[in-house]
């Protein structure tokens, strides 16, 4: 055997740069104002990049299906070779500038998140290409930036990637107008597409069947993400807000015309071409009216329409915020203008701290059958941990409102310390026969803990239960010290016959034959504090309504009568956007 | 003068295969009148001879006596019109059924190719125009998605597996555009274009027989049971015309987008991927060709005949999104629960026999025989559709369990070898 061979370490340079600057388009390839087509400058971690692009978290890998080709890797690991260029023609011909924007917005993206978490995020990936083990975690994920001729772009576990079609434009041909339509090109699509990937990442079982609420969070959510980090570029914003002047008078700034103005005008942005890859998510969104009956209404029962509840209200509590932060600066009367510039910064602070609650509810949210209200009691909790005087801006006011207006209210809680959060466990917990720092990282270390809890933590004593992640995130408190905590994950899963629901408080859909196999997925989540003392316990249980709720749900949509599996659902659920159709599984036989 | 009123109606269940072919001889005194209801098959049965069609045009040549009354096409599928396709010798089925000059031809609204002269107009201007006409532009948009997807099926085979190739060519197969047959229909005598609540056309050469157009509705008619409006008139048709323009000009030009920076060799590592990707591509496809397959479906004409007491209901393969306007509306659901005889539709696939709100409605249901019992007719094969591992095989287990326990089922399945077609007499 060949022995093993001894390098001396390269000595660490700190020549070497933390930070890579990347040209990208704002929008896509249509977006124009008076210096050309609309190009940002983005900030991203840097990496070793080989071609390809090939870095740590994402490889682009130019294969296109449809005319069976594959191209050369793309190089852009030198001197950024776009800065300058002001012409979108030049930007869509070059397919290494189509490389260089998807993999500098897929990392934009996942920094977004690696961000507001304090941790790497992982991949749910099988990462098992190479010996068909598929039991491992994927590292690197693909992104196909020409992957087929189709008016689409998924993300796919099964196959490890971001897929990207491309298709013939309609539009006449103009100067401006493109022949091919690149969806590679489309900032949403690309941050919308890995926002999927990444929550996949931290919580694989919301692409379980479950109840309608969760199969509308992964995309509104991922519509969120991409909404919301649009206005971390000044030159969007400008670009979308309808008004050229300097300053803004006070009557232009209300929620009112905010949406017409500005959530319009990136709706816009978003094109008629592209925005049909999905339909236009911000347009379909923005122009809900608020109605509490319409979380429980009919039309609101498909996961693709069901999800625009929660992006508008979302965008609706993120421009309440806006005027907010725009209020000191009106003056006393509020009647003074404010300067263009002004107004776009502190809608890029309020977007900012919108979005990073929107992914740090995500350590406070149930593994399993998540819903609405859990989510916005998860974003509320986060948020208070962070900053328990909301008194200033009132972010957590202006979602319990906008929320509130579609019908979604958070989880009631006895004990929280704020209405609308979680409440600290009622039980105690036991912590002798485990070892804190093995806890803040190890999966059987946490698994112990929950072996000893169980009962407190009232745990089913049949199922199978394991834990997917245990995780540390640190955070900066308001004193400027790190706050740390310990996310840990479970899941438990129980396969019964329907006769059996009985016994654990559920009841089967009518209809159902008593010898029907089931299974049945609990869960939670444990948040310990920077001592690893149990702060709070979220969990989805196994028995009970919500399982009756959740049954009846699948049963309706005809999934135990659905042998096929959705490997691909994000593709069939993105079509089922742009058709706005509707599924009728419960009249199948 | 009295109107005269058949007293029965013959229906002949033809062996197509995976098709539909049925004619209806209604009994007159003195008299018949004869209505064809589809003509086409996209694989004959098993044992059937390659020229079962034609046999099958010159039984119906023989059984009108050379004149054919009304004609029906449910819908623009080959597997209900390859019949009507002529040749150049005027040799073919198609050709045999043309001589029978029916006196009306009843094709879907869909089908108007008046209207359809202007949609190509419309289709440059995506924008304007009534929302038919994009709809009809949109159809072209469908053949286009039909005919790439058949050759992909061949092309690609390598690339996205046989059984993935197999059901493209089988399903892009049937909804590519038949024009030998469609130009044949359009050229027989006087044509009706109906929708759900219009005239059928066939209330002349069809006296004392009352026939409820059922479907396909209108997309204003769609619109009214819509509990909102579509945010975008025809989300679902600029979808199709999307999709016909993206898959067609992939795969009928084959090339690359950027020549100058392809790889000529595939490195190890990337292989894996490649590979995949073929498959992603299939199923992109097959998932494409089958939306398409069941939005063509919802194109069918569906027909209620009704005299005396029996009403008998030829929904071609229409689905619950087509059947959905009929059956919001209670005076048909009184209609429908009298059916008498009901041709199942979509050779008994799995959805378009509406489970939950058609089928209960029809109170002929019987466990126990007896002469009001529910007549039913399949006309279908078995293996061509679907697969059994995914609960969609055509004819679906479930649904022809139901068929055979509640009513008195007669399936082209049965059919020993060689026999063309068998009867089914309902008196009135």
């Amino acid at each position: 055997m060949a022995r093993a061979r001894s390098r001396r370490a390269a000595p660490v340079t700190f020549a070497e740069p933390r930070i890579r600057t990347l040209t990208v388009l704002g929008q896509d390839p249509s977006l124009a104002d008076r210096d050309g087509v609309v190009t940002v400058r983005i900030e991203i971690p840097c990496e070793r990049l080989a071609p390809g692009p090939q870095g740590a978290r994402f490889h682009v890998v130019d294969c296109d299906a449809s005319t069976q080709t594959l191209y050369r890797p793309a190089n852009i690991a030198g001197p950024d070779a776009f800065v300058t260029v002001t012409d979108a023609e030049r930007l869509v011909a070059s397919r290494a500038f189509h490389a260089q924007n998807v993999y500098g917005i897929a990392m934009e993206t996942l920094g977004c998140f690696e961000k507001a978490l304090g941790r790497r995020v992982p991949w749910s990936i099988p990462g098992g290409s190479l010996d068909h083990a598929g039991n491992g975690r994927g590292h690197v994920l693909k992104i196909a930036p020409h992957a087929f001729s189709a008016a689409n772009a998924y993300y796919s576990r099964r196959d490890e990637g971001l897929l990207f079609g491309y298709f013939p434009s309609q539009a006449r041909q103009s100067a401006r107008s493109p022949k091919t339509i690149f969806t590679c090109l489309s900032r949403d699509v690309v941050a919308h597409e890995t926002s999927h990937a990444v929550l996949d990442g931290l919580h694989p079982r919301y692409t379980d069947p479950s109840s309608r609420d969760q199969a509308a969070f992964h995309e509104g959510f991922a519509d969120i993400v991409a909404l919301l980090s649009a206005f971390r570029h000044e030159r969007v914003v400008k670009a979308a807000f309808q008004d050229e002047r300097d300053w803004i008078s006070s009557t232009a700034l209300t929620a009112e015309r905010l949406r017409r103005t500005v959530l319009a005008g990136l709706a816009e942005q978003l094109g008629d071409e592209l925005g049909q890859v999905r339909g236009n998510p911000l347009r379909s969104s923005a122009s809900i009216e608020p109605n509490p009956g319409l979380y429980r209404s009919d039309e609101y029962r498909q996961p693709h329409k069901r999800g625009e509840l929660l992006v508008a209200a979302v965008m609706n509590a993120f421009l309440g915020v806006w005027l907010q932060r725009l209020r000191p600066l009106q003056g006393k009367d509020g009647k003074q203008a404010i300067a263009r510039e002004r107004v776009v910064e502190e809608g890029a602070e309020a977007a900012g701290h919108v979005l990073t609650m929107a992914i740090r509810a995500l350590d406070y949210a149930p593994p399993v059958d998540l819903d609405f209200p859990d989510y916005l009691t998860a974003l509320l909790t986060a948020d208070h941990e962070v900053y328990p005087d909301d008194s200033k801006y009132e972010y957590r006011k202006a979602l319990v409102k906008w929320f509130g207006s579609y019908g979604i209210s958070p989880v009631q809680s006895p004990n929280s310390p704020e209405p609308g959060m979680w409440s600290p466990p009622t039980r105690p917990v036991s912590y002798r026969r485990n070892h804190f720092e093995s806890l803040t990282h190890n999966l059987d270390e946490a698994f112990h803990f929950v072996w000893e809890n169980r009962d407190p933590l009232e745990l089913h004593s049949e199922a199978f239960t394991y834990v997917p992640s245990v995780n540390r995130c640190v955070r900066v408190d308001r004193d400027g010290f790190t706050v740390q905590e310990i996310i840990i994950q479970y899941v438990q899963i129980l396969g019964v016959q329907a006769r059996e629901l009985r016994r654990l408080n559920v009841r089967a859909p009518e209809g159902m034959a008593p010898s029907q196999n089931l299974t049945l997925y609990g869960g939670g989540v444990l948040v310990l504090d920077e001592f690893g003392r149990l702060k709070f316990h979220v969990g989805s249980d196994i028995k009970g309504p919500s399982q009756t709720e959740r049954l009846q749900c699948l049963w309706a949509h005809g999934y135990f009568q659905e042998k096929r599996q959705a490997q691909r659902r994000f593709a069939e659920l993105h079509r089922a956007r742009a058709m706005g159709s509707t599924r009728f599984l419960e009249e199948g036989w | 003068m009295a109107v005269k009123k058949p007293v029965s109606v013959t229906i002949r269940t033809y062996a197509v295969g995976f098709g539909d072919c049925f004619l209806l001889s209604f009994q007159y005194p003195g008299q018949e009148k004869h209505v064809l209801v589809d003509f086409g098959s996209t694989a004959v049965p098993k044992d059937a001879p390659k020229n079962q069609l034609l046999l099958i045009a010159k039984d119906i040549a023989a059984v009108t006596g050379g004149k054919l009354h009304g004609l029906v096409a449910t819908h623009r599928h080959a597997d209900h019109i390859s019949g009507f396709a002529t040749n150049a010798k005027g040799t073919a089925p198609g050709d045999i059924i043309r001589a029978l000059k029916p006196d009306v031809v009843v094709q879907p609204w869909t089908e108007d190719p008046k209207a359809q002269q202007k949609a190509k107009k419309a289709t440059q201007t995506v924008q304007s125009g009534p929302a038919k006409l994009r709809a009809l532009a949109a159809l072209e948009g469908m053949h286009e998605v039909a005919r790439a997807a058949e050759a992909a099926g061949k092309s690609l085979r390598e690339v996205v597996g046989e059984q993935v190739a197999g059901q493209l060519s089988f399903i892009g197969e049937d909804n590519v555009k038949n024009l030998s047959a469609v130009k044949n229909l359009m050229g027989m005598s006087k044509r009706a274009y109906v929708n759900a609540g219009s005239k059928s056309g066939l209330e002349r050469v069809l006296p004392g027989v009352k026939i409820h157009v059922l479907g396909p509705p209108t997309l204003e008619q769609t619109e009214t049971i819509k509990q909102q409006r579509s945010r975008d008139d025809d989300e679902f048709w600029q979808f199709w015309r999307r999709q016909g323009l993206a898959t067609t000009s992939a795969l009928s030009q084959g090339k690359a987008l950027f020549p100058r920076d392809v790889a000529t060799v595939t490195p190890p590592s990337l292989r894996w991927f490649r590979k995949r990707l073929g498959s992603v591509y299939g199923d992109e496809l097959l998932q494409l060709v089958t939306m398409l397959d069941n939005a063509m479906n919802n194109t069918s004409v569906i027909l209620l005949f009704e005299a005396g007491t029996k009403r008998l209901l030829f929904p071609g393969d229409a689905q619950i999104e087509n059947w959905e306007y009929a059956l919001s509306q209670p005076k048909n659901q009184k209609l429908l629960a009298g059916t008498t005889l009901y041709k199942v539709g979509h050779h008994g696939s799995l959805n378009a026999t509406p489970k939950n709100l058609l089928w209960p409605l029809f109170k002929n249901k019987s466990k126990t025989k007896s002469a009001k019992r529910l007549l039913t007719l399949l006309s279908t094969r078995e293996d061509k559709h679907g697969h059994i591992e995914t609960d969609t095989e055509v004819p679906r287990s479930t649904l022809l369990k139901e068929l055979k326990s509640k009513s008195t089922l007669l399936s082209t399945l049965d059919y020993r070898k060689n026999e063309l077609c068998r009867l089914t007499v309902v008196k009135f």
